[in-house]
């Protein structure tokens, strides 16, 4: 029996991981497969490093949270330092390129260990409001938990309303999926 | 306005506070009085966005001890009353608690624990069991359902109405943070539509005709003059309770009499548990699973039968040892050895369970 894939999303508040999950576990869920998302959450109501657990397989998810993920997504240096204690040597670590001052703290006991430059992709080629969206296509292209079509239909569900009105931003949006992808395909 | 708020059967991806305020629309139920707190606050939420659209009711009280009260005297209206709360507000809710299970007021409260002793953590745990089983100044006469997942969150909110209106004691929705906070999938229904019929609620205080004359009076009281009056009325209370007891106490369990070791759990725990158990069996290994579903009653005789047959038992909790106390007492004197694995205010994986329950076997 298959496992369900294990996903930890981590960054600073207003990034846009809890998002990120959420769509994804919904995009699974509409495919009929089992997902459970659950975001952190603590008695601070800004200010933290933000961090959502996901797990998507075909049976029954046991434990909400979990020892060891099958990939770590880490979007700031503090996400770098708060999730570091998933990695195990099943587990890809991803962070984005653009993060300094961690050399010390990325996990040296990881299976494979991805910079990718999401936010530079964000701020060079597309426009930083899409940054989660670039890291979800990411996310989606490394676990292959959801087809990328699947991830744009829920795109559209959640932000169609946006898009009715101005479809540059669907188009913004799906380049996004795609760029973020690109930036893992082959990698993991 | 519409009249059901579910019609058909369909599926749903959403938050466990989302499930119940759902499911107690779906139960009947009539108000919600209530008083914020992490991590249970979105059922208010949820439940004060939906209810006015089917006619339902809400109140926000300045605490949780007249959250309490007002729920009781919703349920003496003859009011399918209901009230959430967590952690330190299950504290003061104890004493309108108390107060149900002296007059058998059917009230439901659903509690989604969070970290304890006092403020703690907003987020998790199973430190709510003593409290919600046994708590107050009385004897634990409730019902206390403990669920483990958004499925579980809906059947047992529904039902939590119906026995409590069925048997007339305080009843119990017992989840946590994580069920609260997560979003999974379930199956939403309308209960009536798959059979299942709901006990009617009716007034306690207020009916019809002159009492005396029309009717016998009704008498209901929570303060006593003289010993031997409370002893009778506990002593009714403790025949009433017992006597349900095997009627209304709940189990899954999976080889728990045929196993060297039967781990035992409730809750959200559960979920790690058989997910343990089902790998270590594959693998050959002689491991079984015994959950209470009931916390209160506890379904006895099962339990005891695998804390017979069992050489361990292996109790799991994210407490440090409020469902052992319970299982302790009820499996006194039977022969398995209980070995604990407490992580109070903490999730429990798998893993941590299949390789405790491996050092156990050696």
């Amino acid at each position: 029996m298959a496992k369900a894939v294990k996903i930890v999303l981590a960054g600073e508040g207003g990034q846009g991981v809890q998002s990120v999950a959420e769509i994804i576990a919904e995009a699974a869920n509409e495919e009929g497969r089992e997902a459970l998302y659950i975001p952190n959450f603590g008695v601070e109501q800004r200010g933290g490093v933000s961090v959502a657990y996901l797990q998507i397989g075909d049976q029954a998810i046991g434990s909400p949270k979990f020892l060891t993920a099958d990939i770590v997504i880490a979007l700031s240096d503090r996400a770098v330092y708060r999730t570091r204690k998933y990695v195990g040597p099943e587990t890809v670590f991803v962070y984005d390129a653009g993060i300094e001052g961690v050399e010390d703290a990325i996990p040296k006991n990881a299976r494979k260990v991805l910079a990718i430059p999401a936010l530079q992709v964000a701020n060079e080629e597309l426009n930083p409001r899409v940054f989660n969206v670039i890291i979800m296509g990411a996310v989606v292209k490394a676990t292959r938990v959801v087809s990328e079509e699947r991830a744009k239909d829920a795109i559209e569900k959640k932000l169609g309303y946006k898009f009715e009105k101005n479809p540059e931003l669907r188009d913004l949006n799906f380049k996004a999926i795609d760029r973020g992808a690109e930036l893992v395909a082959g990698l993991v | 306005m519409p009249e059901k708020p579910i019609k058909g059967e369909k599926r749903y991806f959403m938050t466990g506070n989302e499930v119940v305020a759902y499911a107690a629309l779906a139960a009947g139920a009539d108000i919600m009085y209530g008083y914020p707190i992490t991590p249970q606050n979105e059922i208010m939420h949820y439940w004060t966005r939906m209810a006015p659209k089917y006619g339902k009711n809400f109140l926000q009280t300045e605490d949780e001890l007249s959250a309490g009260f007002t729920t009781v005297g919703g349920v003496l209206a003859g009011r399918k009353s209901f009230t959430a709360t967590a952690g330190p507000g299950n504290t003061l809710m104890q004493e309108p608690v108390s107060m149900a299970e002296a007059m058998r007021l059917p009230i439901v409260v659903v509690v989604q624990q969070r970290g304890g002793p006092s403020t703690a953590t907003v987020i998790y745990s199973q430190q709510e069991v003593t409290m919600t089983t046994i708590g107050g100044n009385g004897e634990g006469f409730r019902i206390v359902y403990s669920t483990s997942s958004h499925q579980e969150l809906f059947d047992y909110t529904i039902k939590a109405f119906n026995t409590a209106w069925k048997y007339r004691f305080p009843t119990f929705i017992l989840g946590d943070g994580y069920q609260a906070k997560m979003r999974e999938s379930l199956t939403m229904y309308d209960p009536e539509e798959r059979g299942i019929s709901l006990v009617p609620a009716e007034p306690y205080v207020g009916k019809p005709g002159t009492p005396g004359t029309d009717r016998p009076p009704e008498q209901y009281r929570n303060t006593y003059n003289v010993e031997e009056e409370i002893y009778e009325v506990v002593q009714n209370l403790a025949r009433d309770f017992n006597a349900i007891a095997s009627e209304v106490a709940e189990y899954e369990s999976l080889a728990a009499d045929r196993s060297e070791v039967v781990v035992v759990a409730h809750g959200v725990v559960s979920r790690a548990v058989k997910e343990a158990v089902n790998e270590l069996r594959e693998a050959g290994i002689s491991v079984g699973y015994f959950r209470p579903v009931t916390l209160r009653p506890l379904a006895e005789k099962e339990l005891r039968e695998a804390a017979d047959k069992a050489r361990v038992l292996l109790l799991v909790e994210s407490a440090h040892g409020q469902m052992a106390r319970l299982i302790k007492e009820a499996a006194y004197g039977c022969k398995a050895e209980m070995i604990p694995f407490f992580k109070p205010g903490m999730g429990i994986t798998a893993e941590e369970v299949a390789a405790r329950v491996k050092s156990i076997l050696g």
